[in-house]
C-alpha cells in the first residue's frame, strides 16, 4: 500500500497541532474584530461602535454559552424531518442500484478482488453520503428565508448558535444513518461478491512426485481444485490426512476429508484471508550508496513521482529499514511474518524469463553481526511474503558490515573498526533476538538488489513485520468513520455557508473548498516554492517566455513586478493550505481495500482535525446567522 | 396611575437598501411610539405603509438604520425577549410538512417547556382555535383560514405578555373574525398587550384602545380610538317619552320640561371615514402630520 505521508502518532502530534490550531483561531477572531470595529466606528462613529461591537462581543459568548439541549434537540429533529420530506432515501436507493450495477462489472477473478470490491463500495458509498450531505446542508437555511418559516423560529427564544448546531447536527444524524445502512449493505455485497466454493474430488488428486509403487499408500497427493472465480488452488493431501491449499489470488480453502478409500469425499471450504486487516509494523528507511555510505534517499531512476527510491543491483547500496521495540512475546510462534511490496527497475532485459534477484539480511545495528537470511526473486508490485525464523539455521552469508555515515568532519563509522568482534560471525546458528536484536529491540532488515544494472525501488511502508491481524469487520466500520468525519466538515461548510449565502452560491462555495481541500498539498507545494525558476508566477514567466529554469530573468520591472507578486501569493497559499481541510488525507478506502489496519492514531488525528474544523465553522455561521437580518 | 412601558420606539427609521448599498425605499421615518401594558394597539396605513416593517423592526428580524426600538426595555435584537412575545406573521410561516401538534410541539420546545406542559398547553391551544378535528393533518393540506388559526395557537403557544398580530382577520371567516376579536378582548382582560395591524378597519374599531395611522412610513395620527372618532363641534341628544310634536322645541323642551335625558355627547364618525379623510389630507400635503385627535389619553 502506498503511504505518501506518514502518519504522526498521536500524542506527539496534538500538542503541536493544538498550539497551530488556537494561534490561527487567534489571528482569525482578530481580525475578524478588527474589521468589524472598523466597520462599527465608520457606521456608526467611534463611541456607539465601539460600544457596540464590545456589546455584541459579549452576546456572543451569552449565546454560545446558553444553548439549550432541549431547543437544539427540537431543531435537530426537525433537519431530519425536514431531511425526511426530502426523500434522502432516494439515496439508498440509489446506492442499491449502484451495487446491482457494479455487481456486473466488478471483476471477482482479478488477482486483488478484495481490493476491487472494497475500494469501489467505499468510494461509491463516500460520493454518494457527502453528495447528499452537501444538499441537505446548504439548501437548508436558504430555503427557510425564502419560505419565511425562519421568522416564527427566530421569534422565539432560540439562539443563533442553536440554529446554526442543530442544522449540523441534524443533517449529519441523518447521513450517520443512511452511512450505518450503506455501510452494512456494502459488507454484504462485499462477502458475497468473493464468496465462491470450489471442488475437489478423488480423481483430480494424484501422488506427488509421479508414479507411486502400487499398494503404497503412504504417498502425499496433490492435484488442483475446480476453476472458480478465475483460478483454481493446489491442494496438497498429506498422508496422515492433513491438507494444505496454495494462497491464490489472496486467499486459501481449507480442505476437509470425509470418510476414506473409495468412499472419500473432499470438502473445500469457505475462501479464507480474501479480507484482511493486517496490523503492520513499520520500520524507519535510509539508503545506503554505492560506496556503502548512508543516505537519506536511494537515486532516482527517472520517474516523476518521487515516493519510491531506487538501489542500485550488485552494488553496496542497500535500503535499510530499522525496526525498534520488538520483543520476543509480540511475536508467537517460531518465526516472524515480513511482507514487501517492491518496485523494479531494469537497465537491461537481463534473462527476461527470470525475475531480477534480490538478497535480505539482517543486521545488529549495535555489533555489526549481518546474516543474509533470503535470497528471493522480485515480483513487482506484488506482496511477497517471507519469513524471518526465530532460530536461524538456513542462511546464504553471515558477515559484520559497520554503518558509515557522513559527518562536518568526515565519514564516520559505527561500531568503530576497533570495535567489531569478528568471532561473532564465526558462529553456525543464530537466535534472531539473541544475536541480531539489539537488548532494547532494534534490528536492521537489509535489502539489496543482486543483479548489476537492474534496480529495486522501495519507500518506507514497503516492508513491514505483520505483527499480527485486526478484526475485519471493526476496520470496515473505522473505515466508514473516515467517511463520517467528512460529511461532518462537509456539512459544517455547507451550514456556514448557507447562513450568508444562497443555497445555490453555498453550494458552489461548499465544492470549491471540497476540491480545494483534494489539493491542499498541492498548494503548500505551490506555496513552498521549487529550488528553482521561483515561484507560481515566476514559473509562470518562465513558461511563457520559454526561459531557463536556471538562468537569471532579464532585470526590469517585469521581473520585479514577477517576483513581488510571488512574494505575495507563496505566504497565501501556505496559509490556505494549512487552514482548508486536508480531505486527501481522511480517506480510509486505501487502508481497508489493501487489507492494513487503520492505525488508532490515524483515526484519533482525523478526529481531532475534523473537531478543530467544526468548532470555527460552527461559530463563524452563528456570527453571520446573527448579524444578517432575517427578513430581508 | 400611568401603567409599564411595554414597547418604546424612539426615532425608528428604516431604509430598504439593494445589495450595493443603494437606498431603495424609505419604509419607516422617525417613529416615535409608546405602547403600554394591557393595551391593544392597532396600527393601521395603506398598502405599503410600513405597518409590516415596524412589526419586524419590534420583533428583531430587520435591523433599524438609525433610532431604537426597545420592549420590556431591552433591545429590539435581544434573544431573550422573545420569551415573552408572540408573533402572529402577516402570513402563517409554518413548516408545511408538519402537523399542528408538531408544530406546536416544536415551537413549545423551543421555549424549553418541558413534555408535560407542552402537552397541555398544545392540547389547549389547539382546541382553542377550533383545530381539533385537524390536528393531525400536515400544514400544506390546510386551507387559508386555519393556517391563520394554528399560526395564531402558535403565537400563543408561551402565554406571552406581548402579542402581536400581523393582520389577524385576513382569511378568517365571519366567526372566526368574531372569535379573533373576542380573544384578542379575553387576552387583553388578561392583562396582556396587543399591537395588531390591519386593513379592516371595523375590526380595528372594534378592539382596540388605542391606533396609529401611517402614510407613507410616517405617523399621520396617534390617539384613543373613542376621542378619535368623537366629532368635536356637534352634540348629540338622545332622548325618549317625548310627544313627536316635542320634537321641534326639543331644545326647550329639555330645558323646561325635565325630559328624561339619556346621554349628552358628540357624534362619532366611523374609523372607516377618518382613515380615508386622513390619508386624502395626506396626499393633498405631503410631509404634513395631521394629528387632530393628539393629546387625549394619548398618554405621551
Ligand atoms: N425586503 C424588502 N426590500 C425592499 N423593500 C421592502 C422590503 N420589504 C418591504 N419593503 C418596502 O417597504 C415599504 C413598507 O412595506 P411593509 O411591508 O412594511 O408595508 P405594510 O404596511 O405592511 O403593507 P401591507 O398592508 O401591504 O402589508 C413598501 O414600500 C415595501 O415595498
Ligand atoms: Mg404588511
Amino acid at each position: 500500500m502506498v503511504l505518501e505521508k506518514e502518519i504522526p502518532v498521536f500524542v506527539d502530534w496534538i500538542g503541536g497541532a493544538s498550539l497551530d490550531w488556537v494561534i490561527a483561531v487567534a489571528i482569525f477572531a482578530v481580525v475578524a474584530m478588527a474589521v468589524s470595529l472598523l466597520f462599527a466606528i465608520v457606521t456608526r462613529g467611534p463611541i456607539r461602535g465601539v460600544a457596540g461591537v464590545g456589546k455584541a462581543f459579549l452576546a456572543t459568548f451569552a449565546d454560545v454559552f446558553t444553548m439549550s439541549p432541549r431547543r437544539i434537540a427540537a431543531l435537530v429533529w426537525l433537519a431530519v424531518k425536514e431531511a425526511i420530506r426530502k426523500k434522502v432515501v432516494v439515496g439508498v436507493a440509489v446506492f442499491v442500484v449502484v451495487l446491482m450495477l457494479a455487481g456486473w462489472f466488478l471483476d471477482p477473478s482479478s488477482t486483488n478482488p478484495g481490493r476491487l470490491y472494497l475500494s469501489f463500495v467505499m468510494t461509491a458509498t463516500s460520493y454518494l453520503v457527502l453528495l447528499l450531505a452537501l444538499f441537505l446542508s446548504v439548501f437548508s437555511l436558504p430555503g427557510d428565508m425564502k419560505s419565511k418559516t425562519l421568522h416564527t423560529v427566530v421569534t422565539k427564544p432560540v439562539r443563533h448558535s442553536e440554529i446554526v448546531l442543530g442544522r449540523i447536527i441534524g443533517f449529519t444524524l441523518v447521513c450517520t444513518v443512511l452511512l450505518a445502512i450503506m455501510g452494512v449493505l456494502s459488507y454484504f455485497f462485499v462477502v458475497r461478491g468473493l464468496y465462491h466454493e470450489h471442488t475437489l474430488t478423488a480423481a483430480d488428486l494424484a501422488p506427488a512426485g509421479g508414479e507411486a509403487s502400487a499398494g503404497e499408500a503412504e504417498v502425499p497427493l496433490v492435484g488442483m481444485t475446480s476453476k472458480e472465480h478465475g483460478h483454481r488452488h493446489e491442494v496438497y493431501v498429506d498422508p496422515s490426512g492433513a491438507t494444505r491449499t496454495r494462497y491464490e489470488n489472496g486467499h486459501t480453502h481449507a480442505v476437509t476429508i470425509e470418510g476414506s478409500g473409495d468412499q472419500v469425499r473432499y470438502r473445500v471450504g469457505k475462501p479464507e484471508g480474501v479480507l484482511v486487516a493486517r496490523v503492520p509494523i513499520h520500520g524507519k528507511l535510509r539508503f545506503r550508496d554505492i560506496k556503502g555510505i548512508d543516505k537519506e534517499q536511494g537515486i532516482n531512476v527517472g520517474d516523476e513521482w518521487f515516493y519510491r527510491s531506487y538501489i542500485q543491483g550488485g552494488t553496496d547500496a542497500a535500503a535499510i529499514w530499522t525496526f525498534t521495540d520488538l520483543k520476543e512475546s509480540d511475536f508467537p510462534g517460531d518465526r516472524i511474518p515480513l511482507e514487501m511490496t517492491l518496485g523494479v527497475f531494469r537497465t537491461h532485459k537481463g534473462e527476461i524469463t527470470r525475475e531480477v534477484m534480490g538478497g535480505l539480511a539482517l543486521r545488529n545495528p549495535d555489533t555489526g553481526l549481518t546474516v543474509e537470511i533470503e535470497i528471493f526473486e522480485s515480483k513487482e508490485f506484488i506482496t511477497q511474503k517471507l519469513w524471518i525464523p526465530k532460530q536461524i539455521v538456513k542462511y546464504s552469508n553471515r558477515q559484520m558490515i559497520v554503518q558509515k555515515y557522513e559527518t562536518p568532519g568526515g565519514v564516520k563509522t559505527k561500531p568503530t573498526e576497533a570495535d567489531l568482534d569478528d568471532s561473532l560471525a564465526k558462529k553456525t546458528e543464530f537466535d534472531l533476538f539473541k544475536d541480531l536484536v539489539t537488548p532494547d529491540g532494534r534490528v536492521e532488515v537489509w535489502l539489496q538488489c543482486l543483479e548489476p544494472g537492474q534496480h529495486f525501488g522501495a519507500a518506507q511502508p514497503d516492508l513491514y513485520l505483520r505483527a499480527g491481524d485486526a478484526s475485519v469487520v471493526w476496520n470496515f466500520v473505522k473505515g466508514y468513520y473516515g467517511i463520517w468525519l467528512q460529511v461532518v466538515i462537509v456539512t459544517s461548510f455547507g451550514v456556514m455557508f448557507s447562513t450568508f449565502l444562497s443555497g445555490a452560491v453555498a453550494m458552489v462555495a461548499t465544492i470549491g473548498i471540497l476540491i480545494a481541500g483534494f489539493f491542499t498539498d498541492h498548494l503548500m507545494e505551490l506555496g513552498v516554492g521549487p529550488k528553482y525558476g521561483g515561484g507560481p508566477l515566476e514559473s509562470f514567466r518562465r513558461l511563457i517566455g520559454q526561459d531557463n529554469v536556471m538562468t537569471d530573468l532579464p532585470a526590469g520591472l517585469g521581473t520585479d513586478l514577477v517576483k513581488m507578486g510571488d512574494q505575495l501569493l507563496q505566504p497565501t497559499l501556505r496559509i490556505m493550505s494549512a487552514i482548508l481541510p486536508p480531505f486527501d488525507e481522511f480517506g480510509c478506502a486505501n487502508f481497508v481495500a489493501n487489507g492494513f489496519n487503520i492505525p488508532a492514531d490515524f483515526v484519533l488525528t482525523r478526529t481531532f482535525t475534523a473537531l478543530a474544523f467544526f468548532i470555527p465553522l460552527f461559530v463563524i455561521g452563528y456570527l453571520f446567522l446573527r448579524n444578517r437580518e432575517v427578513a430581508r | 396611575m400611568q401603567s409599564e412601558v411595554i414597547i418604546e420606539t424612539r426615532s425608528l427609521t428604516k431604509v430598504y437598501r439593494d445589495f450595493w448599498g443603494r437606498q431603495k425605499v424609505q419604509a419607516l421615518k422617525a417613529l416615535d411610539l409608546e405602547i403600554r401594558r394591557g393595551e391593544i394597539f392597532g396600527l393601521l396605513g395603506p398598502n405599503g405603509s410600513g405597518k409590516t416593517t415596524t412589526m419586524k423592526l419590534l420583533l428583531g428580524l430587520l435591523f433599524p438604520t438609525s433610532g431604537k426600538a426597545l420592549l420590556f426595555g431591552r433591545d429590539a435584537t435581544d434573544v431573550s425577549k422573545n420569551e415573552r412575545i408572540g408573533y402572529l406573521p402577516e402570513e402563517s410561516y409554518l413548516y408545511r410538512f408538519l402537523n399542528a401538534e408538531e408544530t406546536l410541539d416544536f415551537y413549545g420546545r423551543l421555549f424549553n417547556m418541558s413534555p408535560k406542559v407542552r402537552r397541555q398547553r398544545v392540547a389547549h391551544l389547539i382546541n382553542l382555535v377550533g383545530l381539533d378535528l385537524a390536528k393531525r393533518r400536515q400544514l400544506k393540506e390546510y386551507s387559508k383560514g386555519m393556517t391563520r388559526r394554528i399560526g395564531l395557537a402558535q403565537a400563543l403557544i408561551n402565554d406571552p405578555e406581548l402579542i402581536l398580530l400581523d393582520e389577524p382577520t385576513s382569511g378568517l371567516d365571519p366567526i372566526g373574525t368574531r372569535n379573533m376579536k373576542d380573544l384578542i378582548l379575553d387576552l387583553r382582560d388578561q392583562g396582556k398587550t396587543i399591537v395588531m395591524c390591519s386593513h379592516l378597519l371595523a375590526d380595528v374599531q372594534d378592539v382596540c384602545d388605542r391606533i396609529g395611522i401611517l402614510y407613507q412610513g410616517e405617523l399621520q395620527e396617534l390617539g384613543r380610538v373613542d376621542s378619535l372618532l368623537e366629532i368635536q363641534d356637534v352634540t348629540e341628544f338622545r332622548a325618549s317619552g317625548l310627544s313627536k310634536e316635542a320634537e321641534a322645541e326639543i331644545r326647550q323642551v329639555v330645558e323646561k320640561h325635565q325630559g328624561k335625558l339619556l346621554g349628552i355627547g358628540h357624534p362619532t364618525s366611523t374609523l372607516e371615514e377618518l382613515f380615508l379623510n386622513i390619508i386624502a389630507e395626506s396626499e393633498a400635503h405631503p410631509g404634513r402630520r395631521v394629528r387632530s385627535g393628539e393629546g387625549a389619553g394619548d398618554g405621551s
